[in-house]
This record gives C-alpha cells, structure tokens and sequence, in this order.
C-alpha cells in the first residue's frame, strides 16, 4: 500500500489540500492504521501547539495600558513648545545676553557658553583648577555604582520609601523660605525705626530700606535701596542697587549697577555691568565680582577676585587680589596687602604712591596665544568628555539595562521628549539659578537640586548618542556589546559634531532639550512599570 | 479562536476610523494584550515585544483608513502585527532569508506516529514553549502566526514572503525542529539566532 507522506497529512488537517486529493486521503486512512496515527499524532501535536503558545497570559507592562504617547492631543504640544518658547526667551533676554555682553567686556569671547560655565565653576571654586568632564563623569560613575549596590540590597519598598523621603526633604527644605515675611507692592518702604523680625521677601518696582530686618533680605526689584540695618544677606536682582546701610551679612548682587557706600560685615559678590565701591564703605569679608567695570574705591578687609574689564583700584584690599579683564589701574590711594595676580590684554598701571605688598604679577594675554590655549584645552575636553560620557553610558546599559532601553525608546519618539526636555530645562535653569543663590546663603537644598539634575543633562548625551548610532548602523540586536558599539560611534559623532562653532552649540542645546526629556520620560516608564508590575492581569478579551 | 477574535462592534471601529478618540482608546485597550502576547511570541525579549506593540498600535492608527471592514478586524490587526515583527527581526538580522533552498530538500519521512504522541504526551505547554524560544526566527514566527494569531496560509505567506505552496513545508519543517529540540536533540538548532 503507498501512503500518504507527513506533509500531505499536515495539508489534509490543515484544510489546505485541494479536494480531490484530501478525498483520496480521507478514503485512504479508513483502510490505513498507519496513516490515521499519522493524523492523529499531528492533530494532537497542533492542539500542544496551540495551547503551549495561548496559554501563560502574560500580564500586559504598565506602559502598554495606557496607550501610545503619540496619541497626545495637539494642543498639549502647542501649549509645551510655546511654554518652552517663552521661556527660552525670558532665558536670553534676561539671562544670557546681558551675560555674554559683561563677558565680551571682562575680556572673554563670550561665544563658547561651556568653556564661560566651566570657567566661572572653577572661579567659584577658588583657585583650582577647571572641572572637566571626566571629573563629573567620575562623580557619576561613583552615584550609579552606589544606586546599583543600593538597589540589590533594598526590596524594591525600600527604595522607594527612600525614594520618597528624599524627595519630602526636598520640597521641605524649601518652606524654611516660605516663613519669611513676603511683601509685594509698587513701592515697598521700610521706614526708618522699623523693624521686621524676620526674612524679609520683596518684590516691586522700587524697594526701599531705611529700617531694620532682623533677617536676610531678597529683593527682587528695579531699585533697591538700603539705608537701614539688614542683620542677616542682602540677596537682590535689581537693575540698580544701592546699600548704604549697615549689613550684617553677605551681600549678593545681580544687578546692572551696584553702589556700595555702607558697611558689610561678610562677603560681597556682584554680577553687574558696574560695581561702585564707595570709599567710605567697608567690606569685611573677600570680593568676588564679575563687572565690565568697577571702581573700587573702598576697603575690602580680604581677598578681591574679579573678572572685571576694566578695574580702577583705589581703596585697600587686605588680602590678595586677582584680576581677570582688559585693563588695572591701582590709583596712588590704594592698597594691596597680599599677592596680587593680573590676567589681561593691557599690561596694568600702578601710579606712584600705591602700596603694594609685591609688584603685580601679570600675564598679558595675546589672541592668538589665547585661541591656540583654548583650543588645545577644548580638544583635551573633547576626548575626555567622550570617554567619561561613553564610560558612564556602558554603566547604565550594564547595571541599568532595562532604564537604558525604556529611554532609548524614548528618545525614539523625538517630539515628547524634547518638548518634555525643553520644559525640564527651563525650570531647570531657574532651579539653578536659585541653586546659586542658596549656595551662597549655605542651605542644601541648592546643592541638592543640582546634583538632581546634573546627572540628568550630563546622561542626555548617552542616549541621544546611542540612538544616533542606532539609525546609522541600523537597529541592534540584543547583544550588549553590539549596543555599546553603536552608543561609541553616535557619541563620537556628537562630539566631533560639537567643536563645530556656533551650530555644535546649537547642536549641543538640542541634544540636551531631547536627551534630558527622554530621560525623565525612562525614569518615569521605569517607575511605573516597576510599581504596576504586580498591578491585577488583564483578563483576555475573549 | 484566535485570542482577540470576538467582535468589538464594527460601529466602534468605523469610529475609531473616523478619529472618535474615545472608540480607539476602547479598540486599544481591547487588542492590546493581544498583540503584546503575539510579540512577545514572536520577538526575543519583553522589551522588545513591549516596543512592537507600541509601534504596531502607532501604525495601526495610522493604517486604520486602509482597513477594510468586510475582513476580520483582528486578522487584519495581527497582519500589520506580523509584519511589523518581521520587520523588527530582519532589522536584528534575526531572520534568515535564505533558508528557503532548504525548505525544498528537506526529507519528508513518514514519522513514527507512537514516537511522536509519547514526545506529545511527556512535554507540558511549558517545556513547548521554552522549546519555542529556541527555534529560528522564522520557524517560530511560522508557528506563532498559525497557531496564535490563526493566520490564513495566504496571509503566513504575505508576511513570511514565502510562496503560498511552500507555508505547509515552512510549518512542518518547524515542527521538525521543535521535535528536535523537545527530544533534547536540538543542540545548535539556535545557531541561526545572534541573540
């Protein structure tokens, strides 16, 4: 007898063997017992088919439920991008033009914006040396090691309660500001013999102090006048401040001009296009001052520093000064009791009569010396930035991998992300702002802040990288090492692409809109993911 | 039945059609699980399936114009499915396009039926699935598509771009294979797969 073969039999189950044929097979397997085993074996093996592959309803991820991001109505983008827009504009009105034009006049270009941070982060740090990448990178590298130690030894509870507390300690922070008097109005005057028993908050078109505030003062104003007696900080942005009075404190100017005729106990900084210090005004702690220019004709007990362009010295500085502009005048009134250094593009003046501990000591810096500096400095920066940023990206996809590819996958979607980043930014730089200012006034909660969201700007460039090395060498397959292949040549493209003047900035500022969003976005889909991971299984429609 | 075949009506998908927000949130939360069980078969990882789903749905969305009422929703819904899944792993150089040669060389022996229903009878649904997970990209895709989704011969054809008269061999040969493996013979069967 001739049977009937395997695929044959398979056809005839299946309903895929024509009529004339499934006849002769159906007539065949009465005769046949081989055969109807044959049928039976296979049918047999379809229903183990079926129910290996309908069975084990997996519980559909968190993320799913919800449906795809990009179903977002239109207006929510509209609403984001011209949040972002106005905010961008507040930014370089009010923000970065005026900087860059007191920069221009210090003495620096003022067109790379990383190498103006970095330089003023090394100034605030003293005297040391410049931050580079690697050195945040390192710092990274350290945190994502300790949350990965943290997140095998906590059950996930844990983390989140630790999570949780961290954020209430955040935002608690805060309110000790919030205890202050708030004052708001046209005109804000504190007369003479008053007295606020406590921080004092204004904000108006012209604040006046000719009382007392037992407290700091944070003024937010277009004239501040203070005649009166601050026993706390004066913190005030105004277009022009004044403080004639008695401060106890420190004072923190960010202003377009600053006078200075009154006794300040503490410590003075002043970003202002120019900064008077009156020659009866005392300062008793250092200076730091960041001016186009500045007429010094008072005493600062302490240290000057200064990125000043041009800087007329007539008083006395007790400690040593360090000058960083276009031109130095010492008068033949001033004094310098420790070093003075000079860093600038005229040699300085010092008229017959100053008293200085040691002759100056200056650098007198061409441009073309200058340029060839910054860019070897910037080349230095470059490799080491990439290899901090490519380590730190390997990390993530190794410790982290399920983070790595949800953020991926955002980065994938391009308009949320930026939109999500653009807004992330913008409050961001107002947190930084604000990050300063209590940096100054010792609270940590500027310092936490920033840790919090530097991490977050310094990772952007992972994934945008990865992605970008992704749609060049096309998609992945789930080996680790091909991953980071790709990760190494995106980075490699964004930094190359970044020296480029000008558009490698504008480049820059985009990867840092798209990748900051895309990462808050991953942080939430993992979180999410992870708290709805035991959420109730989706019974199957059927 | 497929998982998904039970009617969400044909009026709510006609609005779904017509941009009812309301119509595709319920058609989504509706197929979803579905399609993320068919992924989740058919491609390596979770986070993968996850994305396919994702994507699918986003694409689905965007095709729904194309979709012609007198077929089958879910049919329809699991081809843009399918196809996306076998996108997704040639994109992976997962999937093998040359295998078709072997598929016509193939010897076609008359098994032993009692061998195969004591294989049958001795292996859970689980080991089969694990057995699954080792099978090449197209192999599998061949049964998930037929035995999950309960795809037509045509449309496993469409998909896999296989000729029509050659779904019998590319399932039986898949069969084959997660024989091999269940006998615990099927050492290298995987070799195929990068991942």
């Amino acid at each position: 007898m001739i049977h009937f073969d395997e695929m044959a039999c398979l056809l005839y189950l299946e309903g895929q063997l024509d009529p004339v044929r499934a006849q002769e097979l159906s007539a065949h397997t009465e005769q046949c017992a081989s055969c109807r085993a044959v049928l039976q074996a296979l049918q047999h093996e379809t229903i183990l088919l079926s129910s290996a592959l309908t069975e084990d309803n997996e519980a559909i991820p968190a993320r799913l439920i919800s449906q795809p991001a990009r179903a977002w109505p239109s207006w929510v983008w509209t609403l984001a991008f011209g949040i972002f827009a106005a905010g961008a504009y507040w930014l370089w009105a009010d923000g970065i033009a005026p900087w860059f034009a007191q920069l221009s006049n210090a003495g620096f270009g003022g067109t790379d914006m990383f190498s103006m941070i970095v330089f003023s982060g090394a100034f605030w740090e003293g005297w040391s040396d410049m931050i580079d990448a690697m050195q945040i990178g390192a710092v990274i590298l350290a945190a994502i090691l300790v949350i990965a130690w943290f997140r095998r030894r906590l059950r996930r509870p844990a983390a989140l309660a630790v999570v949780v507390s961290a954020l209430l300690f955040a935002l608690a922070l805060p309110q000790h500001a919030s205890a202050a008097e708030v004052l708001r109005g046209r005109a804000v005057l504190i007369p003479s013999g008053n007295v606020v028993h406590n921080d004092l908050i204004v904000a108006g078109p012209s604040v006046t102090v000719d009382g007392t505030i037992e407290g700091d003062l944070i003024a937010f104003t277009r004239n501040l006048t203070v005649t009166g007696h601050v026993t706390g900080d004066v913190i005030a942005f105004a277009e022009q401040s004044m403080i004639d009075g008695i401060v106890d404190g420190n004072v923190r100017l960010f202003t377009r001009s600053a006078i200075l005729q009154g006794a300040i106990a503490k410590n003075v900084s002043a970003f202002s296009n120019s900064v008077n210090l009156g020659s009866k005004s005392t300062v008793g702690g250092g200076m730091i001052v960041f001016a186009a220019e500045a007429e010094l004709d008072g005493k600062v007990q302490r240290d000057l520093m200064g990125i000043i362009g041009r800087t007329d010295l007539d008083g006395l500085v007790g400690g040593q000064a360090w000058i960083r502009g276009r031109s130095l005048n010492v008068a033949s009134t001033a004094e310098i009791r420790g070093p003075a250094r000079f860093e600038g593009r005229e040699q300085p003046t010092v008229d017959a009569g100053a008293k200085l501990a040691s002759p100056i000591q200056s650098e007198i810096t061409q441009e073309g010396r200058r340029n060839r500096r910054m860019r070897a400095r910037l080349f230095v920066r470059t490799v080491f930035g990439y290899a901090g940023a490519l380590l730190v990206g390997i990390l993530l996809l190794v410790v982290f991998p399920g983070f790595f590819r949800a953020t991926l996958r955002e980065v994938g979607t391009i308009g949320l992300p930026i939109a999500i980043g653009a807004l992330g930014l913008v409050t961001g730089m107002f947190l930084a702002i604000l990050g300063v200012l209590l940096l100054f006034i010792g609270v940590g909660a500027g310092v936490a802040g920033a840790l919090a969201y530097a991490p977050i700007l310094y990772v952007a460039q992972v994934f945008v990288g990865a992605w970008l090395g992704n749609k060049i060498m096309g998609e992945p397959p789930v080996a680790t090492s091909a991953i980071i292949g790709r990760m190494a040549v995106g980075l490699l493209i964004l930094r190359v692409a970044g020296l480029i003047p000008i558009l490698g900035g504008l480049l820059w500022l985009a990867v840092l809109l798209w990748g900051t969003g895309a990462v808050m976005l991953g942080i939430y889909r993992i979180t999410r993911a992870e708290s709805a991971e035991s959420a109730p299984v989706q019974p199957l429609p059927a | 039945m497929s998982p998904a075949e039970q009617a969400i009506a044909p009026e709510r998908i006609a609005q779904a059609k017509a941009g009812n927000a309301e119509a595709w949130g319920e058609l989504y939360r509706q197929y979803a699980p579905a399609i993320f069980r068919f992924c989740r078969r058919a491609l390596p990882t979770r986070e993968d399936a996850e994305d396919a789903t994702m994507d699918i749905f986003i694409k689905v969305r965007q095709k729904l114009s194309q979709y012609d009422a007198s077929r089958p929703f879910s049919a329809w819904l699991y081809t843009v499915a399918a196809n996306h899944c076998w996108d997704v792993l040639r994109r992976r150089k997962l999937r093998q396009d040359l295998e078709t040669g072997e598929v016509e060389t193939m010897p076609l022996e008359h098994p032993d039926p009692g061998q195969l229903d004591r294989l049958i009878e001795s292996r859970s649904s689980q080991e089969v699935r694990r057995a699954l997970d080792q099978l090449p990209s197209r192999s599998r895709m061949a049964l998930v598509l037929r035995y999950y989704a309960e795809m037509s011969y045509d449309d496993i054809a469409g998909t896999l771009g296989v000729r029509r008269t050659f779904v019998g061999v590319v399932l039986l040969r898949a069969r084959h294979q997660l024989r091999e493996i269940l006998q615990g013979t099927g050492a290298g069967l995987a070799t195929g797969e990068s991942a």
